[in-house]
């Protein structure tokens, strides 16, 4: 599924082959996701395009404000500084200098100085533990009924590069069937970067979606076009045409469950893929006065902006004749959230995947 | 080092000074804000009226206070802690930095800088000040004490292991010879506990642990094994609320570990996303209470269980309130533990009801499945840590709410996923405040916002609701009906709770937007 998540992000930004624009990333950055995270805290984890656009997604989902551009921009500006470094998957963070003024790459979880994964070092060592562990501490170091979880053991999370687990297994373990004397330095090495390995595959961004594709086809087209009212607006031969080709299941499920983004938010249109979703709308009437639409910008208790058909940003305050009425093209959608069965939502999944 | 006798009069002082009284609840200070949330109560409500109704679009600004990290340049970040004001200085965090400004003007008196070995740098909640001593929490699990005249450190002392991924981010408890700690950080699977340290030299008093550690500890049969429980999570990422009068702390704790893949933890996983009294001088637990049984959503309960006396059916009761992450706004008596009320105060659709203790029955269907469960709240949570407040005028509970849907997915579908095996993706949502009555657990109104917006909130008995919006503005709202009266764009979300005091007859609203501080006052 990596690579479904990987459709995921085209649909939000237009792909980077593109001039990189560091600085105006950087503000955009700074607009947008200033307000909570500062750059060093945010970025202290490298990270592929698939997975910083999921951190986008996920930060739209939690009220991030910006508009296309600025995502796009952010999007770019995260991959070409803060990308994956070479020979290393998700999650292990970049190698890091503690101290200093104290800001910087330092500051993901955990201590400044934790270890980088050599993926070399862990593919030889996995052989090691294969021989030497595997039988009483699991495939993936969690233990068992005859040892114990080495994700979890102090040992291992006070270990940088055999510092700790090179004197345990020399001083021998109870269990240790081989003397781990016998162990070369390098094998020390090599184990303890596949250890840590197995702890940085139990952070936060080490996991991705598995299957969502659970569901009944038949029921789906059902709901389509029935209870979900889903044909009102979308036809399979229309908008929706081909759109499994476009967007994998998980990407689907995503999309129609959330078509805007944050509620409320206009002006994030246009991501391709699917049928976009349309941009929030505002008719504001003055008391005296023909009313004006146009596409939302701004909108709160005191002030409300738009953008009309020609063009023009407009902006009005919020007195009491002023009539202020919002159209959101995906209110049905938002509804849906409190009708749909987690059924209803597999099975809508199995019949849009059939639109190949 | 002072001999105890002048340190016993310097605290005496400072208590008199600062207007807290130890022993009562419901007098606040007014020309001060002594602790994380004004008083120990937790209801950030002041009884000033000098700012008020009939007057508030007369609020002037009267000084900015940017948190300047390096020349020329703003820190960055954000404050989310509450400053705390004594004897005319408000002093205030970030992660590694502490500053003191004048409370009067918003002049810098002294910033100091801890040098950084790590840890999650998410926010930093504030400071506790005891006698001429001041208290704070480092990402890399370090409490410095510092000497309030000029910041200059006395000591610092670990208060949890780094390489376990815990961090500091708590604003210390100060209850009379006791500086309280909590630990925070949800990536690895470990234990949380909470800490009481000296005042003078930082040495540990007493630790709890949130969650069992051996054979026949409290709480144990709600674990499948001891080595569950050992790494089953429950952080202390918030500043207890204290009775004086009962000698009990109110610590409210975090989410299980492992967090969203709950299938090797099975049982209600106690005392995690919980409700504890602790007695204070020892750290023996009183009563617990849990929020959330078995969470698999992220939801700790770490929102303020906020302290006050009212009535319920005619009759008097000492109460402590939590409007809680999962959704659930939860009435305790505070002596017992014993649940008075349990409503929701944002529709759920995770939840089969309550249990006769009246803690909440998670429906299992609704916990994240492989192909995805749609739940709400999101991992947001219908509250957060963001503080509420309680206003005995109105006798409302007014707090930061969101209504949003998320789908929640298992990543690790082995036996036994540990840390994160799963996650929420993707949502929508809106904000607004809720106004609960504690009596019923009915919602006497609803404000929303537009533009999302997730505050700290603060309420006094000019008849004012302060809060932020999505929008940067900082807005007084009328706490009968949510009607906003006055407010102010800063430019950027507000980003802690609100706080207010009267120096030299006049009244002061002080509240944070990114790394910004904005000093509000009454000239007239």
């Amino acid at each position: 599924m990596r690579h479904g998540i990987c459709v995921a992000a085209l649909l939000l930004a237009p792909f980077a082959g593109v001039a990189q624009q560091p600085d105006r990333g950087r503000e955009a950055f700074q607009k947008v996701c200033g307000a909570c995270h500062s750059v060093e805290t945010a970025t202290a984890e490298h990270r592929t395009r698939a997975q910083w656009q999921e951190s986008i997604t996920s930060m739209i989902g939690r009220g991030a404000k910006g508009t296309d551009e600025e995502f796009s921009l952010i999007l770019d500006y995260l991959t070409l500084n803060y990308g994956p470094v070479a020979g290393r998957g998700a999650a292990p963070p970049r190698p890091t200098a503690a101290g200093g003024r104290g800001r910087g790459a330092a500051f993901s979880p955990g201590p400044a100085d934790k270890q980088v994964i050599d993926t070399a070092a862990a593919d030889r060592g996995r052989r090691v533990y294969a021989a030497e562990c595997i039988t009483c501490h699991g495939t993936h170091a969690r233990g068992g009924e005859k040892g114990a979880d080495l994700v979890r053991s102090e040992v291992v999370l006070h270990d940088r590069y055999g510092s700790t687990i090179g004197p345990f297994l020399k001083a021998g373990h109870p269990t240790q069937t081989t003397p781990a004397a016998k162990l070369t330095e390098q094998q020390i090495v090599d184990l303890s970067n596949t250890l840590h390995q197995e702890v940085y595959n139990t952070l936060r961004a080490a996991l991705q979606i598995q299957n969502v594709l659970t569901g009944d086809p038949k029921a789906g087209e059902a709901y389509f076009n029935g209870a979900g009212k889903c044909a009102t607006c979308h036809s399979p031969t229309g908008d929706l045409a081909h759109i499994a080709a476009r967007m994998d299941p998980a990407a689907i499920q995503q999309r129609f469950l959330f078509p805007g983004g944050q509620g409320g938010r206009g002006g994030r249109g246009g991501r391709g893929g699917g049928a976009a979703a349309k941009p929030v709308t505002v008719t504001v009437t003055p008391a005296s006065g023909a009313p004006i639409t146009g596409a939302l910008l701004h909108l709160d208790d005191f002030n409300v902006a738009l953008r009309d058909g020609a063009g023009e940003y407009r902006s009005f305050t919020r007195t009491p004749g002023l009539q202020v009425v919002k159209h959101d093209p995906a209110e049905a959608h938002h509804e849906l959230l409190d009708q749909y069965t987690d059924k209803n939502i597999h099975d809508i999944v199995a019949y849009l995947e059939t639109l190949k | 080092m002072k001999a105890p006798v002048i340190l016993l009069l310097a605290t005496a002082a400072l208590v008199a000074q600062s207007g807290l009284n130890n022993a009562t609840l419901g007098a606040p200070p007014t020309d001060s804000w002594p602790t994380y949330n004004g008083d120990y109560s937790g209801r950030r409500y002041s009884p000033l009226t000098k700012i008020n109704q009939s007057n508030v679009n007369s609020l002037s600004l009267a000084w900015v206070y940017r948190a300047a990290g390096q020349p020329g340049g703003g820190f960055g970040g954000r404050i989310s802690a509450t400053p705390v004001q004594v004897g005319g200085i408000l002093y205030f965090t970030m992660p590694d930095n502490a500053w003191a400004v004048d409370a009067r003007t918003g002049r810098e008196v002294w910033h100091y800088s801890w040098t950084s070995h790590g840890g999650d740098h998410i926010g930093n909640r504030g400071v506790g000040v005891y006698g001429n001593w001041l208290y704070f929490e480092t990402p890399d699990c370090n409490l410095v004490s510092l000497n309030l005249k000029d910041g200059k450190e006395r000591w610092h002392k670990p208060i949890c292991d780094l390489d376990q991924y815990y961090f500091g981010s708590m604003a210390p408890l100060v209850v009379k010879n006791h500086i309280i700690t909590g630990v925070s950080g949800d990536d690895l699977d470990r234990p949380g506990y909470i800490e009481s340290h000296d005042p003078e030299t930082g040495e540990l008093q007493w630790r709890w642990y949130t969650v069992p550690q051996k054979k026949g500890d409290p709480g144990a049969e709600s674990w499948p094994s001891i080595e569950a429980a050992q790494h089953g999570g429950g952080m202390t990422w918030l500043t207890p609320t204290y009775d004086p009068e009962l000698n009990m702390i109110y610590v409210p704790t975090g989410n299980p570990q492992p967090v969203i893949a709950g299938k090797a933890r099975p049982g209600a996983n106690l005392y995690t996303a919980s409700i504890v009294a602790l007695n204070p001088d020892t750290g023996k637990m009183q009563w617990a209470f849990q929020c959330s049984p078995h969470d698999t959503h992220d939801w700790d309960a770490t929102q303020t269980p906020v302290v006050f006396d009212g009535a319920i059916n005619g009759q008097p009761r000492k109460l402590v309130a939590q409007a809680s992450r999962n959704g659930y706004f939860f009435v305790l008596d505070r002596a017992t533990g014993k649940n008075i009320s349990s409503s929701e105060f944002i529709k759920l659709n995770w939840s089969k009801g309550v249990d006769k203790n009246g803690s909440p029955i998670p429906n299992p269907a609704k916990e994240p499945q492989l192909d995805g469960a749609l739940v709400t709240p999101n991992q947001g949570g219908a509250a957060n840590w963001p503080p509420p407040t309680y206003n005995p005028d109105t006798g409302l509970f007014y707090v930061s709410a969101s209504r949003a849907f998320s789908v929640w997915y298992i990543y690790d579908p082995s036996d036994k996923p540990e840390g994160w095996g799963g996650n929420d993706r993707g949502g929508w949502g809106e904000s607004m405040i809720q106004a609960i009555d504690y009596k019923t657990g009915k919602i006497k109104w609803t404000h929303k916002w537009e533009d999302g917006g997730r505050s700290g909130l603060l309420s006094t008995a000019g008849k004012l609701l302060f809060a932020g919006d999505g929008s940067g503005n900082l807005v007084a709202l009328d706490p009968a009906n949510g009607n906003p009266l006055w407010h102010a764009n800063l430019g950027g979300s507000v980003s802690n709770g609100p706080i207010t005091y009267e120096l030299d007859g006049t009244q002061y609203l002080v509240v944070a937007a990114g790394d910004t501080l904005y000093g509000f006052a009454m000239w007239r």
